[in-house]
């Protein structure tokens, strides 16, 4: 059973490219967010946008570099906060890259959200959540296949 | 009294073990109390802010009150993952155009 967020892609370049993308903040702007990031194990940085006007979220993901392993892993802690000023969700993000036919699947995992871990034994509401993540992953699968 | 999200509720330990005792069965406040080195206001205040955020019920069946899980406060759980999910697939297939049109110059 699907306990975290877990997603993969598969992409005709090398895992050097890819990694370029997930590192450098100038190419990370152009797919994920705007940011302060670099490769430094401890490093502080954020990640921002501009939240919709309804949003509750203030716009800014406040992340901690855990793990740089060059061309092959990298993670960092992803941490959100709502207007008030209030923290409303601690979660990690791992990335993985692997060589493949020339290319690179890269894999990516965001878990460890404060919470969910504890109260996954709940059957009643989380059944439903993870099938449903199931059925995103497979859609997403095929629709990549 | 304030408004916690879904994530506020669950982020605090007692409430998350509330939460787990009351998925294997209904309990009556004063049964959920006897799991907890805590003033049974205290507890009540926990269970008040659970009933808040939708994710239990309370009916009272004669003298007792009985608390019962409820849905609704893990549906916003359930968004969130979905809203991540959905988060994360449509960036990387943000990130193959970006590369695909890179290799094409």
């Amino acid at each position: 059973m699907q306990k975290e967020i877990k997603q993969k892609w598969f992409y005709t370049q090398l895992p050097e490219t890819v990694w370029d993308y997930l590192t450098k903040p100038e190419l990370l702007e152009q797919w994920l967010m705007k940011s302060d990031f670099q490769p430094i194990v401890g490093h502080k940085f954020r990640f921002t946008f501009v939240p919709k006007n309804d949003s509750k979220y203030d716009g800014t993901v406040h992340c901690e570099v855990l793990e740089v392993r060059p061309f092959t892993k990298l993670s960092y802690s992803w941490n959100g906060n709502i207007k008030d000023g209030s923290r409303t969700f601690n979660s990690i993000v791992v990335w993985t890259l692997i060589p493949k036919e020339n290319g690179t699947e890269l894999q990516l995992q965001h878990n460890g959200f404060t919470v969910l871990e504890d109260i996954l034994n709940h059957t009643n509401g989380w059944n439903s959540c993870l099938k449903r993540i199931d059925e995103l992953i497979n859609t997403l699968k095929n629709a990549n296949a | 009294m304030q408004t916690l999200d879904a994530f506020q509720v669950i982020a605090d330990p007692s409430r998350r073990h509330m939460l787990q005792l009351l998925s294997k069965e209904s309990l009556t406040i004063n049964a959920l109390a006897e799991n907890f080195d805590m003033s049974r206001p205290a507890v009540s205040k926990h269970v008040k802010i659970l009933y808040g955020a939708g994710f239990i019920s309370i009916t009272g069946i004669g003298r007792e009150r009985h608390c019962i899980l409820k849905q609704d406060g893990f549906n916003e759980l359930q968004d969130f993952i979905n809203f991540f999910d959905n988060f994360w697939a449509s960036k990387l297939k943000k990130l193959e155009t970006i590369l695909n049109n890179k290799s094409k110059k």
